[in-house]
């Protein structure tokens, strides 16, 4: 019971729910950089909404899947294709022994989810099944997928009569033009009067350095206080610390746990997934938004999608 | 008393709360570990943040939570670290900063085992990585500073010294710290009950041993 990697692309690794209460050893939260994505593939297979999927980033990648199965594919892609044949994203594909599954490269955007209405076999570690790559730990064996790889899947349940297709309302719009709302950080009092100003009135590009641990961001810099007595304090996914040469750097969902750059801002939980979606050249207007509002955005983005998703929470 | 009370900061899903020291942090830790509405408690050396759930719980109401959870008053906990011994081989290849933190500390190269390992250490904090960890010395020590050009690569196991700081890195990882010697021990292994093999509190005695017992390390004293 498999799926053959056939062509692995940039980095494909199998992420679901992330890490949940032990950051505090240490180990940061992974899972799915986009779990917007994530649940409403799985739902379309009928998977819990934050269960393992394949997270593919930029490039194309091929694969053939051995055992009849349903697939959903939501994400970057700018094509799926089943043995050649052009099929849509966002609704249950059957698919038969020996298909030939081709994710096309990302074009706008960054990810792309394949949910499988199986149940697939990833390294289990301190209750999570995502792959954390910097210490190669979860998922498939702690890395990214490779050529000749072969994801195993349990037998059970492989096809399901199950065939949905996403509301058109809920469909996510890729591009590469992004706001992420924010709030100020802890050192945002701490630095420079015109620190936030800067923030939200330049327009940032996302750098060269850009994976799932963070995204160094270019713009006109901002003033940095010295920051080189910072004790290390606790950061975030979606942190955006200001490291001495004055760009900002905006943590991912690999962000380590604890940092000593000045904490100037924190991207609101609402728009966290889209941080998944950023890569190199994607443009960002940050806009400066308060606790109460951002818990407002939030509980309504939940209640939007759980017409359709039931349940659901982001991360 | 108005100096005493912790600044408090909120973000939308997280608060970070600074604090004295590290014993404060450690106090305020175990003072939140009983609600479970704090998904992450997660201590800085001189802060602590916990986070929540905005769908259940408000901003407002976290910060509340935190400020009757926060008992300046409470007494720190005594009796609640290990004292463990971290096996350490000083070599050079292991060590790529010797020279730099002996020059620093002004004394040869050839004492800075000793020196390292006669200092007692507290574990102040877990982060960065998986059983990463940032020790304190109680003795006072020259400034050493952060490596000018980062490392691409540290090796796990090494231990890196920035003054009254060390650390241990718990995986392969690019790294500022200054390098005096590398340790054979897994900090982290999740197939142990415990995955992390120190705790902010814990007392650190560093053991030199030398190259031959750290290449013949059994991978089961690990356990």
């Amino acid at each position: 019971m498999s799926i053959t990697v056939l062509k692995a692309g940039l980095q494909t690794t199998l992420q679901g729910a992330p890490f949940a209460g032990h950051r505090h050893i240490g180990m940061p939260a992974a899972g799915a950089a986009d779990c917007v994505s994530l649940a409403l593939a799985n739902f379309l297979v009928g998977k819990s909404l934050d269960a393992v999927a394949i997270e593919i980033t930029l490039t194309d990648t091929l694969f053939q899947i051995n055992e009849p199965c349903s697939i959903a594919v939501i994400g970057a892609a700018e094509y799926v294709r089943i043995n050649g044949r052009d099929r849509p994203q966002h609704q249950t594909l059957k698919i038969k022994a020996g298909d030939q599954l081709d994710i096309g490269p990302s074009r706008p955007g960054c990810r792309t989810y394949v949910a499988i209405s199986t149940e697939i076999d990833a390294d289990r570690l301190l209750g999570g099944q995502s792959t954390y790559l910097t210490a190669g730990l979860g998922g498939f064996h702690g890395r990214a997928l490779r050529k000749d790889d072969a994801i195993l899947f349990t037998p059970d349940s492989l096809v399901t009569d199950l065939e949905r297709t996403t509301p058109e309302n809920l469909r996510p719009h890729f591009n590469d033009d992004h706001v992420l709302r924010f709030i100020p950080g802890p050192e945002a009092a701490n630095a420079h009067a015109e620190v936030l100003d800067g923030l939200c009135l330049s327009s940032y590009t996302v750098g060269a350095r850009a994976n799932r641990m963070g995204l160094a961001l270019e713009g006109s810099p901002l003033v940095a206080s010295d920051s080189s007595n910072m004790p290390s304090a606790a950061v975030f996914p979606g942190t955006i610390q200001l490291p001495p040469s004055g760009q900002p750097y905006l943590l991912g969902p690999d962000a380590q746990t604890t940092g000593g750059y000045p904490r100037i801002a924190q991207v609101i939980r609402a728009d966290r997934h889209l941080i998944g979606q950023l890569s190199s050249g994607a443009r960002i207007q940050f806009v400066q938004t308060t606790t109460e509002r951002a818990t407002e955005i939030y509980r309504e983005k939940l209640s939007l999608l759980s017409t359709w998703l039931g349940q659901i929470k982001l991360w | 008393m108005v100096d005493d009370e912790p600044a408090i900061h909120a973000c939308d899903d997280w608060i970070s709360i600074t604090l004295p020291n590290w014993e404060a942090v450690l106090a305020a830790q175990i003072a939140f570990s009983t609600d479970s509405r704090w998904i992450e408690i997660v201590p800085g050396l001189d802060s602590i943040a916990v986070q929540f759930d905005p769908a259940l719980v408000s901003p407002d109401d976290a910060v509340n939570m935190v400020r009757y959870q926060l008992d300046p008053a409470a007494p720190l906990p005594k009796d609640f670290h290990n004292l463990i011994t971290i096996p350490v081989c000083y070599d050079e290849e292991l060590a790529p900063d010797l020279d730099y933190v002996a020059g620093k500390l002004e004394i040869a190269v050839e004492t800075l085992p000793s020196w390292h390992a006669s200092r007692p250490q507290r574990v102040a904090m877990l982060g960065f990585m998986p059983g990463f960890a940032y020790l304190e010395s109680m003795e006072s020590c020259p400034a050493i500073g952060r490596l000018e050009n980062p490392r691409q690569l540290v090796k796990a196991g090494s231990i890196g010294i920035i003054g009254r700081q060390s650390c241990i890195y718990s995986f392969d990882s690019p790294g500022g710290w200054p390098i005096i010697g590398r340790t054979p021990v897994r900090l982290f292994d999740p197939s142990r009950n415990q995955p992390t093999l120190l705790s902010p509190g814990d007392s650190v005695r560093f053991e030199p041993i030398s190259k031959d017992a750290f290449d013949n390390w059994p991978l089961e004293a690990n356990k």
